[in-house]
């Protein structure tokens, strides 16, 4: 009876060790490993990558920078009504962060001189996600892991990771459908104006998305912190075969495609060129995944050869 | 007889020489010409002369020479062109050979209307875009001229006036930039001037506007000759210049507007021609603005040759406006050196102050200070409210505290460092005018920081002061080069300032043409913030700048001397060459500081010492006190004004301070008179 009784509670106590050994949680950041006691509650974002991670983990923020700009450029996952502003990403207001009163305050690129600002406020993650050092994408995807260990929500980040391999399986298997055995070649590109643009090249989430769906680029575009580089408009003649894609808004660009010299490029003649509606390109693990069914729609508008 | 032959021959040299120096500069106009298109295109010049011909185009490269290559040319010689035209006219009109649209302020007022469309109705900037670009040009000229008025338009004023207006547009535009940092983003290529094309749109927009500069070729030549004898001499040929003038003022300004909208800010050229051309021996009004004009074709083919071959070297596009720049900046300083000697003594009138301090000033202004800081640590933004404004003002928890007293801490000291600094250079080039930033100490600085995060990497905040002091020493250097032998006259340190700051500015503008996040960060450290100074980083600076301050003290006796005039100075046994070099080398340390640790602080260092003045600070002693209590007071104010204002988004204080203050400035100038 007594022995039973002992049983009992060291069986109890062993659990209650058990279930505080797993409330408290080791994450790595780009500054090392770093353990919280508990699982965050109260999250605050500085970077709107980060901010669509934690969204995508169905973490309510607290507080999230510059809500204005991610609705507008960012877009999806929406920010939920209620979650305070708490400025610029480059200079969030210390003040509002104080009052929040968070858990944690998640930082990434361009973010890199707050650190020991923050620290005084919450424990502060910094990634570094963005870097010619490491391939983003792979980065993104760990970041997200990283972020799900924290919040405890590995079981949902790997569902949506593996819904994302899903997705892309399918639109690999839908552009098959549409192109054929051998896929073209795409380069993905943002129109600065009538004579400049965006390209988006090795160590672009653009590359990688289109990478994922079977598709080799089109021109080359050495590897860069974020991806791209800036061309003018007549070098993109160099896409002989493959095809090209620009993201919208474009403004300017009709008057840009009724000009002689656009109508002369080997992609015009074979009109081989798509809109992708407007998608963030400097985004978390999952915009990968919405990159790449808007660049697979877009492509499905091209009638095959 | 002799003498007439003489003549006769004197006259058929000069002839023979103009004539030569045409068929030269036609000349090179060829040889830029080609070197242009064979960099442009990789056609062979028998093909592309068979295109100009008119045989059909049919490859890809027969397309781009059309409608790539030979508009960027056309376009090219068009605005170097016109910009030539203009500054060549715009200076034999004022006789200022350092006026020029750049120095007008033209661009900026462009730039301000480009960003306000881009950010509040960017449907309109499509079809609209070019003419919110004329219209901001236009008037931005227009207000720097009437701030200058029509005595200044000779000397320093005109060009300070244009200096002041380009910095207050400019810090407002870089907050717009900075509040909407993606709405802006595609403005950045115009921005940094390029003459990149892809059809003849631009070409068949400008030429008809264009079309103008030979009205101004026929007419200007003969007023313009008649205001070399003077207007008296004018007056005295029954011709009244002004209304003449004026007109021919106003056409130029619509040919710069519309040069500028069509490829964005490409300065220097409109400055630089007109200079080169009188070098090269062009010597009546009608040859200056013949060979001006050539000559600025050949110089913007030539530079734009320079942008066209480096954007194949580096990944991305190098803009035409920065190359511009580049070969610029040092030659106008170059060509100026000599013609701003001890002639312009330009002083300003100081509005009248009190006779000396009162003891309520010194009790006052610290008091103001304390106030203020009080208000900068309790104020709560958004518990405020206009019924009860009190409500806003409580005590701040610890942590709040603690992570606001640098910033009020460094703002106070980088009051106090530009203050100071300016309070040197003034009396020590005995002109209310100067001050580091206009001086281009300031500029020395930001150029080391920013090329270094430029070509070199890393956090522009994190680059050390040792870097800053590289900068600004070497301004300092060249000021001393320069200015030993114009006896410091503030004309030339005020156009080290300006070049370096074109400089500065396109390379910025190359940055934020790539897009990417860094040039944000650079633009963000430009507006000169409090925001991410560290605890260790505010107390070093307090350190430094109370060091610097002690040995300024030290200095009042030299200071009170050398602002007395040089023979007294000397009469007192004071080595003045010695004593200069001290105080510039103080003045120079002090802004080298500020500009590390927080960024360029405009205006601050001019208006601090013209407050003191103001409250009866005449002698070096009480200004040495009260004009770092009013840097103080004006840091501190702007950084609060600069968080409150939009809370929870932060504007940097170094922006508010370049509105606030250039704004005194413009004011100062309006009510100018010639000293």
């Amino acid at each position: 009876m007594v022995v039973r009784t002992l049983l009992r509670v060291s069986a109890l106590c062993v659990g209650f060790l058990a279930a505080f050994q797993a409330l408290a949680v080791t994450v790595t950041d780009g500054r090392g490993e770093h353990t919280f006691d508990t699982v965050p509650k109260r999250v605050v974002s500085i970077s709107w990558a980060m901010t669509e991670d934690v969204l995508e983990l169905g973490v309510e923020p607290v507080g999230v920078a510059d809500i204005e700009g991610y609705n507008t450029w960012v877009v999806r996952p929406a920010v939920p009504e209620g979650v305070a502003d708490v400025g610029k990403r480059t200079e969030p207001s210390i003040e509002k962060l104080a009052e929040l009163e968070p858990d944690v305050i998640i930082l990434s690129n361009g973010q890199e001189g707050l650190v020991e600002k923050l620290e005084r406020i919450a424990p502060v993650l910094f990634f570094d996600a963005f870097s010619e050092e490491h391939d983003n994408a792979e980065a993104a995807r760990q970041i997200y892991l990283e972020l799900a260990k924290l919040f405890d929500k590995q079981a949902l980040a790997k569902k949506k990771l593996a819904a994302m391999e899903d997705q892309f399986a399918d639109l690999k298997a839908r552009l098959h459908a549409h192109f054929g055995e051998t896929l073209p070649n795409v380069t993905g590109i943002r129109f600065f104006n009538e004579a400049v643009a965006l390209v988006f090249g090795a160590n672009s989430t653009v590359q990688a998305a289109l990478q994922n769906i079977g598709i080799e680029p089109a021109m080359p575009v050495p590897e860069s912190q974020w991806g791209f580089a800036q061309r003018k408009i007549t070098e993109l003649s160099q896409i002989q075969e493959g095809i090209l894609l620009y993201f919208k808004p474009a403004p300017g660009v009709e008057k840009l495609f009724a000009s002689p010299l656009w109508q002369a490029m080997p992609v015009a003649r074979a009109s081989r060129v798509a809109a992708v509606e407007s998608t963030w390109s400097y985004g978390g693990a999952l915009s990968v995944g919405y990159l790449a069914q808007a660049m697979a729609e877009a492509l499905l508008t091209i009638p095959s050869q | 007889m002799t003498a007439t032959a003489a003549l006769d021959r004197a006259g058929s040299a000069g002839l023979q020489a103009r004539v030569s120096r045409y068929i030269l500069v036609s000349l090179a106009l060829l040889a830029a010409l080609v070197i242009h298109l064979s960099l442009n295109s990789t056609l062979t010049l028998a093909d592309q002369w068979s295109l100009i011909l008119g045989r059909a185009p049919e490859t890809f490269e027969d397309f781009q020479f059309i409608y790539a290559a030979l508009p960027r040319v056309v376009l090219a010689m068009l605005v170097g062109a016109v910009m030539a035209l203009v500054g060549s006219l715009l200076q034999q009109v004022t006789q200022n050979p350092l006026l020029s649209p750049m120095t007008l302020g033209a661009s900026s007022g462009a730039w301000l209307a480009l960003v306000c469309v881009s950010i509040w109705a960017p449907e309109l900037k499509g079809s609209w875009g070019a003419w919110f670009a004329m219209g901001g040009a236009l008037v931005s000229v227009v207000i720097v001229l009437l701030i200058a008025g029509r005595s200044g338009l000779g000397g320093l004023p005109v060009i300070l006036a244009g200096m002041a207006t380009h910095i207050l547009m400019g810090a407002i535009a870089t907050t717009l930039v900075l509040l909407n940092q993606y709405a802006t983003e595609t403005l950045f290529i115009w921005g940094a001037g390029d003459l990149t094309q892809t059809d003849w749109t631009w070409v068949t927009w400008l030429l008809p506007k264009l079309s103008i500069a030979l009205l101004v070729l026929l007419v200007a030549p003969r007023p313009l000759t008649l205001l070399r004898l003077g207007d008296a001499g004018a007056g005295a040929r029954g011709l009244s210049t002004g209304p003449i003038i004026a007109v021919l003022l106003l056409l130029s300004l619509w040919l710069v507007a519309s040069a500028i909208t069509a490829v964005g800010v490409i300065s220097f050229i409109g400055l630089i021609t007109p200079n080169i051309a009188r070098a090269l021996g062009a010597r009546t009004a009608r040859d200056e603005l013949h060979f001006s004009l050539l000559l600025g074709a050949v110089l913007l083919l030539l530079t734009d040759s320079v942008a066209v071959q480096a954007s194949s070297w580096f990944p991305d596009l190098v803009p035409s406006g920065t190359a511009a720049a580049l070969v610029g900046a040092p030659a106008l300083i170059w060509f100026a050196r000599r013609k701003l000697s001890a002639r312009d003594q330009t002083a300003l009138q100081l509005p009248e102050g009190a006779a000396r301090v009162g003891r309520r000033v010194w009790l006052l202004a610290p008091a103001t200070l304390v106030v203020l800081v009080l208000l900068t640590l309790c104020f709560k933004p958004d518990a405020f409210a206009w019924t009860q404004p009190w409500a806003a003002l409580r005590w701040p928890s610890e942590l709040v505290l603690s992570l606001r007293w640098p910033r009020v801490l460094t703002a106070a000291c980088a009051g106090v460092g530009m203050a100071v600094a300016g309070l040197i250079l003034q009396r020590l080039i005995r002109n209310p005018l100067a001050s580091p930033d206009i001086l281009g100490m300031s500029a020395g600085a930001t150029l080391a920081l920013v090329l270094y995060t430029v070509f070199v990497g890393g956090s522009i905040h994190e680059a050390g002061p040792v870097l800053a002091f590289a900068g600004s020493g070497g301004v300092l250097a060249l000021l001393l080069l320069l200015g030993r032998r114009t006896h410091y006259a503030p004309g030339i340190m005020i156009l080290v300032g300006i070049s370096l700051g074109a400089l500065i500015e396109a390379i910025v503008h190359f940055v934020l043409a790539k897009g990417s996040d860094q040039a944000f960060a650079i633009l963000g450290w430009l507006s000169g913030s409090t925001y991410r100074v560290s605890d260790t980083k505010a107390l070093l600076f307090a350190g430094g700048t109370v060091a610097l301050f002690l040995l300024a003290l030290t200095t009042s006796r030299w200071l009170t001397l050398i602002s007395a005039g040089d023979h007294v100075a000397l009469a007192r046994g004071l080595n003045t060459g010695r004593a200069r070099l001290v105080l510039l080398i103080l003045a120079c340390a002090l802004c080298a500081l500020v500009t590390a640790i927080m960024g360029p602080i405009a205006f601050v260092g001019l208006l601090a010492p013209h407050v003191a003045t103001l409250m009866g600070a005449r002698k070096v002693w009480p200004q040495l006190w009260l004009a770092p209590l009013a840097g103080m007071v004006l840091m501190i104010f702007s950084d609060w004004l600069g968080w409150a204002l939009l809370y929870p988004k932060q504007m940097p204080a170094g922006t508010i301070a370049a509105i606030l203050g250039g704004s005194y400035f413009i004011f100062l100038l309006t009510r100018r008179r010639l000293g």
